[in-house]
């Protein structure tokens, strides 16, 4: 063999390794949602969504109480974290030097990292033990903390991206700090920003383990705060592990919904960013 | 030149932490006159034009010693709030730097709004004028709600210069406003400077001699933090007094 045939080998065999490795990461994602299409869109019907449970042995009944309660828990989880976590990644990336942001980035860090138990025990200490009872408060409270260090992280990779001498163009024109910051740093990239957010919310519906003792689950439609609340991952849990058929068949219609909602957020926050330019000037032929 | 000068430099000195950036530097800037600064690369030519309106402050551990006077008072002092001086000394830079995700026309009016003009018609005019000054009217004014990123390099720096002259400052600064440029966008901003030279005093930092030669009327030649040489371009491009500019004038040296 020649070094031409050598190298030419070399090389063919680097690509394949390549695309093999692609597909292995490709194929658990596309053999999830394809079984969970097949399972789950032949047990969706209307009644579904509009729904409620029914007594067991009846057959039918929707989850319509589960889908309101996961909006409503991620609802809460967004309101409390997003702004905290959007102002604390604004303070890294344009204030953040010193003891006290190399502290909050570590912190931040190591909260990225602690199992999403362990947040729902945090929480139900925090909320459930003193209130003595379940609550979607508690619930939204243990989202919140895995949204907001997700929230926080994205914001400061973002706007660190963003040149220096853009800041710098900005200070010159004579324009306070938190003008150049909101105005031009932040107002700039929203896109990007409102991505993260964005990929930080679709996260925190997908997650299970805490709201199994913070939330709770219910079988019943509520939007009292105070009261246990019920949401699709919980629901899937109890339907999955349920001996009833018919409960079985929901659970797969719920993880249908539930992959349908978190894929969708995913894309239409990628969508978002395409599209930042595009808005700005539809906005602006309107006017 | 004495009862005209508008920027008067006193014992200037920079410190990036113990490294001694500009040392001593006395100058005077002539009103509504293009001053040139040369030398080779490091020799403090950028650090010297970012503090004459403090945006050196920007780098943590930068400092500076000595006065600068616009208008009777030393900018330098704590007393003077840079937002303020900046409104009154404008600045392009190296790169252009249109702000992202704004139009052509926000991009030149964002100055004036942030400071709280409202006034559509107003704000629309000054944009004309203001586009106009800088050469770019004709280029952009069917697209003024286009992105200021979406135009070419040449014309996104005009725009900058817009947007600095949007501000109204008496005196531009300008870091090699050219050098990420191709020699005709660069033409067209060197024309666009002996016009600006009417109304503004123009301080600029370039690499090129022969542009500081072509469109200054006074040029210093910096080398290592030292100012070699000050005076009347034509002087120092025919006639230097120091051997050492006129090494770097001709090539020898830098």
């Amino acid at each position: 063999m020649t070094y031409l045939h050598w190298r030419k080998f070399k090389n063919i065999a680097f690509h394949a390794s390549l695309y093999l490795a692609a597909i292995i990461v490709l194929l658990p994602l596309f053999l999830i949602v394809s079984y969970v299409f097949k399972m789950g869109a032949s047990s969706l019907n209307l009644d579904f969504f509009l729904a409620f449970p029914k007594p067991v042995g009846e057959v039918g009944g929707g989850m319509r109480h589960a889908i309101t309660g996961t909006l409503y828990l991620v609802a809460i989880a967004s309101i409390i974290s997003i702004p905290t976590g959007l102002l604390c990644g604004i303070y890294l990336s344009e204030f953040g030097k010193g003891k006290v942001a190399n502290l909050l980035k570590f912190s931040i860090d190591m909260l990225t990292g602690v199992p999403s138990i362990i947040i729902g025990i945090f929480a139900y200490i925090l909320i459930v033990v003193p209130l003595k009872g379940f609550s979607a408060m508690a619930g939204g409270v243990a989202l919140s903390i895995i949204i907001l260090p997700i929230v926080c992280r994205s914001t400061e990779e973002i706007l660190k991206l963003i040149p220096q001498h853009i800041r710098e163009a900005g200070l010159a024109l004579g324009l306070p700090r938190w003008r150049v910051i909101l105005n031009i740093v932040v107002k700039g990239n929203l896109s990007s920003l409102i991505t993260g957010v964005m990929l930080a919310i679709s996260r925190a519906a997908g997650e299970t383990a805490p709201l199994l003792f913070t939330s709770f689950g219910n079988m019943y439609l509520s939007y009292r705060i105070d009261e246990p609340m019920a949401s699709l991952p919980v629901q899937i849990y109890n339907y999955a592990i349920s001996p009833f058929d018919d409960w079985r068949r929901q659970a797969w219609a719920g993880a249908f919904v539930l992959i349908t909602i978190v894929l969708g957020i995913n894309l239409l926050s990628r969508l978002l960013v395409k599209i930042g330019g595009l808005r700005h000037l539809i906005r602006r032929g309107i006017k | 030149m004495s009862s005209d000068i508008i920027l008067q430099v006193n014992n200037l000195n920079v410190w990036y932490e113990d490294f001694h950036a500009v040392k001593g530097i006395t100058v005077g800037y002539p009103e509504k006159s293009i001053s040139a600064i040369i030398g080779p690369s490091g020799c403090g030519k950028s650090t010297f034009l970012r503090c004459l309106n403090r945006i050196y402050e920007e780098v943590p551990g930068a400092k500076a010693t000595g006065e600068i006077i616009l208008e009777g008072k030393n900018i330098l002092d704590k007393s003077v709030d840079p937002v303020e001086l900046r409104r009154r000394i404008g600045m392009v830079f190296q790169k252009p730097n249109p702000f992202p995700a704004m139009s052509i026309l926000d991009n030149v009016t964002i100055g004036l709004r942030l400071q709280g003009i409202k006034d559509k018609s107003y704000l629309m005019n000054i944009a004309e004028q203001c586009l106009r000054k800088a050469a770019l009217w004709d280029e952009v004014k069917d697209k003024l709600h286009k992105l200021g990123t979406s135009l070419s390099g040449g014309q996104q720096q005009r725009l900058c210069i817009a947007r600095a002259l949007a501000v109204n400052p008496p005196v531009l600064l300008m870091d090699e406003p050219t050098s990420a440029l191709d020699p005709i966008a660069s033409a067209k901003i060197e024309d666009l400077m002996s016009e600006l030279k009417k109304e503004f005093t123009v301080i600029v930092v370039t690499h090129n001699m022969q542009q500081a030669a072509r469109i200054a009327d006074y040029t210093s030649f910096f080398v290592l933090g030292d100012l070699i040489e000050h005076g009347l371009s034509s002087d120092i491009f025919t006639n230097p007094k120091q051997q050492k500019t006129e090494d770097y004038i001709t090539g020898r040296f830098g």
